[in-house]
């Protein structure tokens, strides 16, 4: 018998040796795959709770205190985009609003809404933010100061978002749906914050060619946009081209969080959810 | 008779109230002073017509990026936390009247 023909017996023929080689595949397989996310540039996806999540950090840490973690999953669930990035006044990039504890403590920023008075549409009374004097600690500053830290949550993922129809990525949740059903009313008002508007008409729906062929057009429509974040939200400071056709869109770039991405990367559905925009039929 | 009591009690009330203020040190106010708005209602009147923006004429648009530029003043002289949110807000408004008028060829 050839050296070869005893390997091969031995590779094929053999029942132990069989299932060694079945386990050591798996076991690496399974080291591959675990350790996918510690590769550099690999990203792990993001869990459903902390999809939008956005930690601000501009003086915390300078002031020798935890970052603040804001979840905008259950802030989009109760007031529209427009309320907080226009009528508030939080910029769109995580780290340009430069917000204080001082601007929450005069009712600017988060004290707009956080100031142990104004009241969510199920009645809880918000917790008030920044209050001077400062008080440290889980019941004060910790609530939200609370990178690294575990808080109690008022209103924990699973059980806020079991009703809501599910989504494919992001959050998991269908937000569009689950505002179109009544299943979440966001508020596009807050008294003493917003300005009052008439009734918005949004404008037509239209098509967005797609460079590549094969791939369905992109339908936008400006009313879905428009029931979250009015005209000013989008215009100019994110689309600033005013014929159709002037500007032209890469994923690369909105991969980056430019124009679509500004949204669709960190909070809206993220952009792996290709048939959300790619949903005209290939002719 | 009525019309000129209704009329003597008004320029009284004018008057008198000129007076207090002009010991107070205010400048005593005009007429029209008594209806110009505060920047607040004037912010809010200006800004409240962005969702209508699409809709209005050219001249009303140029009008109310006009008063967006009136508004910078005051509003640059707020303290920090205020003036940071309203010259923000101001800005969003009135970039979107002129990028509105800017779409139609004009500016």
């Amino acid at each position: 018998m050839s050296t070869h023909d005893s390997w091969s017996r031995r590779a094929t023929g053999d029942p132990m040796m069989r299932s060694r080689f079945s386990f050591a595949a798996a076991f690496l397989l399974l080291a591959a795959t675990a350790h996918a996310g510690d590769a550099p540039g690999a990203k792990r996806r993001v869990q459903p709770a902390d999809f939008g999540k956005v930690v601000m950090n501009n003086y915390a840490s300078k002031a020798k205190m935890s970052p603040v973690v804001f979840q905008h999953w259950l802030h989009r669930a109760k007031y529209t985009c427009r309320v907080c990035h226009v009528d508030i006044g939080f910029a769109m990039t995580t780290g340009e609003t430069n917000v204080r504890a001082a601007d929450n403590a005069k009712g600017m920023y988060c004290g707009a809404c956080h100031n142990d008075r104004a009241k969510t549409d199920d009645g809880h009374t918000i917790f008030a933010a920044c209050t001077l004097p400062l008080t440290p600690g889980r019941s004060g500053c910790g609530r939200c100061h609370s990178v690294g830290s575990e808080t109690e949550l008022a209103y924990e993922f699973s059980a806020f978002t079991k009703r809501l129809p599910r989504g494919r990525f992001g959050n998991g949740i269908d937000w569009e749906l689950a505002e179109s059903t009544q299943r979440i009313r966001p508020v596009d008002y807050v008294e003493g914050v917003s300005f009052r508007r008439s009734s918005l008409k949004a404008q037509k729906d239209f098509a967005l060619s797609s460079k590549l062929e094969g791939m369905p057009d992109i339908i936008f429509s400006h009313a879905k946009h428009t029931v979250w974040s009015g005209c000013e939200g989008c215009h100019p400071q994110i689309f600033v081209g005013v014929k159709k056709g002037t500007t032209k869109y890469n994923m690369v770039d909105i991969f980056q969080g430019k124009s679509c991405g500004v949204c669709h990367v960190n909070v809206a559905f993220p952009m792996t959810d290709c048939q959300r925009c790619h949903s005209k039929p290939v002719q | 008779m009525r019309v000129a009591a209704r009329v003597l009690s008004c320029w009284m009330f004018v008057t008198v109230a000129g007076s207090v203020a002009s010991q107070s040190g205010a400048p005593a106010p005009g007429p029209l002073a008594w209806a110009a708005p505060s920047w607040k209602d004037e912010l809010e009147q200006v800004c409240s017509k962005t969702d209508d923006a699409m809709s209005l004429t050219s001249d009303e648009l140029r009008s109310l990026v006009s008063r967006c530029d009136e508004l910078k003043p005051p509003i640059a002289k707020l303290e920090e936390s205020e003036r940071k949110v309203y010259s923000r807000r101001l800005q969003l408004c009135r970039d979107l009247y002129a990028f509105v008028l800017e779409s139609r060829g004009q500016r």
